[in-house]
């Protein structure tokens, strides 16, 4: 609350200078109106085809939105401890990680439980030197190019050039990594064990490892921040 | 009670957060710097960063998509 008085004290400042800076800002309602309602045509022309295309359609704006209003940035939750020492998006993701986790678990466990084919198995992909060197790449690139593939899109929708520029060649790096692929696959990635939690210890056992190296690395993450940033925390 | 700007229109993300903490460290005590940004990124992370240093901040959204983050230097 006091702040709010400090606050004005600050913009008593600068309004003398600044003011001549505000011009009237163009109305965007209706051309949001006009979006929504495109979105929605679209999205029922495409179901007609087939309902799991709506689905997507649907899906991808909402993740969009998502992504667009909370700020969710999986490049900033890598990049931020090591450039201010902040953590907030790095404990966002894993956050994001650990409901997942219960998530996929209970769909898992679901399918397996009434004796059907487990969805998704052909993720389960072996860990190896290619995993390491991708990773190194895909980190490089993408604090370069401000976004990785979720924050570019949501980017992209927001109207910045550059990540338009980055989509361009992420499709382009992508091709050139599925042309590749199969020297990467032989080479390295057959040769590295391929581990499904579950198998291991259990679905309950699995998924208790799993949130909890989460929440190590949440605690790491609360250390890290206060050691780099100190001063105030909440 | 020095008033300074810093101009980061058109910086990526971590840019326009470098360089306003590179400046609040010349800023003495009472001193406001106001950031001009057009990144959605550095909206979020400038604040946050300003306030757990313990400053003041105040967002105003000039334009379109631009904003000026205006910060107080109390510490």
């Amino acid at each position: 609350m006091s702040e709010t008085s400090q606050v004005s004290s600050a913009s008593s400042i600068r309004r003398s200078s600044a003011s001549s800076r505000r011009k009237p800002k163009k109305n965007q309602i209706p051309i949001g109106i006009l979006v929504v309602l495109f979105m929605v045509v679209v999205g029922v022309v495409q179901a007609q085809r087939d309902p799991m295309l709506g689905f997507y359609w649907m899906m991808g704006g909402i993740f969009g939105f998502i992504l667009q209003k909370s700020r969710f940035c999986f490049t900033a939750s890598m990049r931020d401890p090591c450039i201010t020492g902040s953590t907030s998006v790095t404990r966002a993701v894993l956050t994001a990680f650990a409901i997942t986790t219960l998530m996929f678990t209970a769909i898992k466990y679901g399918y397996h439980s009434m004796g059907l084919p487990i969805p998704g198995m052909s993720y389960v992909t072996p860990i190896s030197f290619a995993t390491a060197v991708g990773g190194i790449l895909f980190g490089i690139g993408m604090v370069i190019a401000g976004g990785c593939a979720s924050g570019t899109l949501m980017r992209v929708g927001e109207g910045f050039i550059m990540q338009m520029l980055s989509l361009f060649f992420f499709v382009i790096g992508s091709l050139v990594g599925a042309a590749h692929f199969g020297w990467w696959k032989e080479k390295f990635i057959v040769h590295g064990p391929s581990v499904f939690l579950p198998d291991v210890f259990g679905w309950v056992g699995a998924v208790v490892v799993q949130l909890f190296i989460i929440a190590c690395l949440y605690k790491a993450a609360m250390l890290w921040e206060e050691k780099k940033m100190g001063g105030n925390q909440e | 009670m020095a008033e300074f700007t810093l101009d980061c229109l058109g910086e990526a993300c971590p840019v326009p957060l470098m360089k306003t903490e590179k400046k609040m460290a010349e800023l003495s005590v009472g001193d406001v710097l106001i950031v001009s940004i057009d990144h959605s990124c550095a909206m979020k992370n400038i604040p946050e960063w300003a306030r757990k240093q313990g400053y003041n901040v105040e967002i105003e959204e000039v334009d379109d998509g631009e904003w000026e983050v205006v910060i107080e230097k109390t510490k």
